[in-house]
């Protein structure tokens, strides 16, 4: 099946203050599925945004190609798109009442008004504002707005719905409901969302796949799993969650798990595949991926941070090198001091083969 | 804590600015209803005499002797007053579409010597009067164009399309272009955008603006004593050449409907624009 959205080798830069050229898209290619919900990733100055503004139409590209629906679109005007955005700033027009924002991609469509204040009553009651279409945005809460621009947005029925930060202006327990609420309506609406935030924990909630972008270039697609479990680099490693990350070598492999040990001496064990005595490799292990008992690699607590359930703890190996983190459960005695031993299961632990 | 010396210091200088700044207003308005013809600063008694002479309807005027020639002037007041009307009517309309389309194009798009231009739109403002009333004229008689209420017209539009260009800028300046894109976005071509989007959210820095160049237009006189000709004068110019022959009561009558109008079309503009804001 051909894919909704095709970008190939789109290639944007611009010219620095100083003069010089950054690019902020270094030719991406990127495929989008109809009803895909697809996360951009990646720090400020990545090129997500610029990316979200060229599929819209607000940015042009200096070189590559883009279709929707094989139907060219680098050529068309923001407003002949079949896409809409939902903007961080919400922009809704607060000089219309509720209703007339949500009704704006008809009205400007030219839709008989019956027909299209049925349908705006309609998604009103889809994203939870029915009744509130008489107020003006600035007598709304921020939560509201932001379910008044998800509103304007969906009712022309785009193929694909762009989000651009859309959640974070909000407090962090609306952001998480509205996380779940977004997903779902996705589902309902049966349309693909392209979705930019440089949270990874609302990427890793939300997104079908991740698109982990720096500098202008896509450093890993894959599904939030994949991404988390086996990144491709260290960088999506410590970009994606809580990362310990090892330089080591390998001793000797057994079958197959492999002996390896870090430049300070702290050992552990890999999974063996691939694994060659000698070879510098960057063994990866979460925090959660470790379990303190009476084996494995021994060190101290030296801060221990209460996070309800949980404790996260700093532990330093008495053989030297960098502290792990750890998170394990409360209530076991690990104080700040505390003499504790982190063993590991060897397939837990991803490789990535640079040291 | 509030320091009660201070505070009631802060009140008495507040007071003596307030009464600083429109004293001379309400000694006009008092004198406009003083029936003493020769001395105005002496009270005789109330009187509407000399409003109702500027209408030519009152048998009281400052010089009864030569009442035919006083209701000639008379008619020649609100000769002046129409100009005035006319001239502020063009001048605003003009000059709010011209200030309006530049703040707009200026704010919107990237083009070479855009800061140059920005800067020549200032200048007319700093601009003293009387400069620029003396190169009109010298313009105007250079090309051969007779003075009239066109040339007026065309001197209040070079100054004021500034002001309403400051004005409509600033509002521009805080206006989110997300806006825009939104309206693109839904599908609005530029020119909706334009219609549907923009203008409305500008609406109450352009009223604003064609607020202030309709006062300014009304009230100018220096420029336009330059570049009127002998048969359009505008009101202000009319009452600078009344008081060269002596300040007359009705002089006073005049400011106070001035005032009174000044004061209806600003509460006017205050309640526009609490109406357009959320």
């Amino acid at each position: 099946m051909a894919p909704l959205l095709e970008i190939r080798e789109a290639r944007r830069s611009f010219v620095t203050p100083e003069g010089g050229r950054l690019a902020a898209l270094d030719g991406v290619n990127l495929d989008v599925g109809a009803n895909e919900f697809v996360t951009l990733l990646g720090p400020s100055g990545c090129g997500k945004t610029t990316l979200l503004r060229a599929i819209s139409g607000f940015e042009s590209l200096d070189s590559g190609t883009m279709r929707l629906d094989g139907a060219d679109l680098t050529a068309l005007p923001p407003f002949r798109r079949p896409v809409n955005t939902v903007f961080q700033s919400y922009a809704l027009f607060g000089h219309m009442s509720v209703a007339r924002n949500v009704g704006y991609a008809l009205e400007v469509a030219g839709v008989a008004r019956a027909t299209r204040e049925a349908q705006v009553a309609e998604v009103l009651e889809k994203v939870g504002l029915a009744g509130m279409g008489a107020r003006r945005p600035g007598q709304l809460s921020g939560g509201q707005r932001q379910r008044v621009a998800l509103a304007r947005s969906i009712i022309a029925k785009p193929r694909l719905l762009l989000l651009d930060e859309p959640l974070s202006a909000l407090d962090r327990n609306l952001r998480q409901q509205m996380q779940l609420e977004l997903k779902s309506l996705q589902h309902a609406l049966g349309i693909a969302f392209i979705f930019v935030t440089h949270d990874q924990e609302e990427a890793l909630t939300m997104s079908d796949r991740i698109v982990v972008m720096r500098s202008g270039q896509i450093e890993q697609i894959g599904t939030p799993r994949e991404i988390y479990r086996h990144p491709r680099n260290r960088f999506v490693a410590e970009f994606i969650g809580e990362t310990n990350l090892f330089p080591v070598t390998i001793d000797r492999v057994e079958g197959a798990e492999a002996l390896a040990r870090t430049a300070e001496g702290v050992e552990m064990r890999l999974p063996g595949k691939d694994r060659r005595p000698g070879e510098q490799v960057t063994a990866i292990l979460r925090p959660a991926d470790f379990t303190l008992g009476g084996a494995g690699i021994p060190g101290r607590v030296t801060r221990a941070v209460y996070l309800g359930s949980d404790l996260y703890l700093f532990v330093q190996p008495l053989a030297g090198g960098p502290e792990i983190r750890v998170i394990a459960r409360d209530g076991a005695g690990f104080d700040e001091g505390a003499a504790v031993h982190l063993a590991h299961d060897p397939a837990r632990v991803h490789v990535l083969e640079a040291a | 804590m509030r320091n009660p010396i201070g505070w009631a210091g802060l009140t008495a200088f507040s007071l003596a600015f307030f009464a600083f700044i429109y004293a001379p207003l309400f000694v006009i308005i008092g004198y406009s209803f003083n029936s003493n013809p020769v001395n105005m600063m002496i009270w005789e008694s109330f009187t509407l005499d000399w409003y109702t002479g500027l209408l030519g309807l009152s048998d009281r005027t400052t010089d009864v002797s030569n009442r035919a020639a006083y209701v000639e002037s008379t008619g020649l007041m609100l000769a002046a007053l129409r100009t005035s009307l006319t001239v502020a009517l063009f001048t605003t309309t003009i000059s709010t579409v011209i200030g309006t389309a530049t703040a707009i194009a200026l704010a919107r798009y990237r083009f070479r010597l855009r800061g140059v231009y920005n800067g020549f739109l200032m200048l007319p403002m700093m601009m003293p009067d009387i400069v620029l009333g003396i190169g009109l004229l010298i313009f105007f008689v250079s090309i051969g164009m007779n003075l009239s209420i066109l040339t007026i017209i065309i001197g209040h539009c070079t100054f004021l399309t500034s002001y309403v260009f400051i004005i409509v800028q600033a509002r521009m300046a805080g206006l989110d272009p997300a806006l825009e894109e939104a309206s693109a976005d839904l599908g609005a071509s530029e020119w909706v955008t334009l219609r549907k989007v923009l203008l409305p959210q500008l609406a109450p820095g352009i009223l604003g603006g064609a607020l202030l160049a309709f006062v300014i237009s009304m009230d100018d006189l220096v420029i336009t004593y330059f570049v009127s000709g002998t048969g359009d004068t505008t009101l202000p110019v009319f009452i600078f050449g009344m008081i060269r022959r002596g300040v007359k009561p009705e002089i006073n009558a005049i400011a106070t409907l001035i005032i009174l109008a000044s004061v209806v079309i600003a509460a006017l503009g205050l309640w526009l624009r609490s109406r357009k804001t959320d």
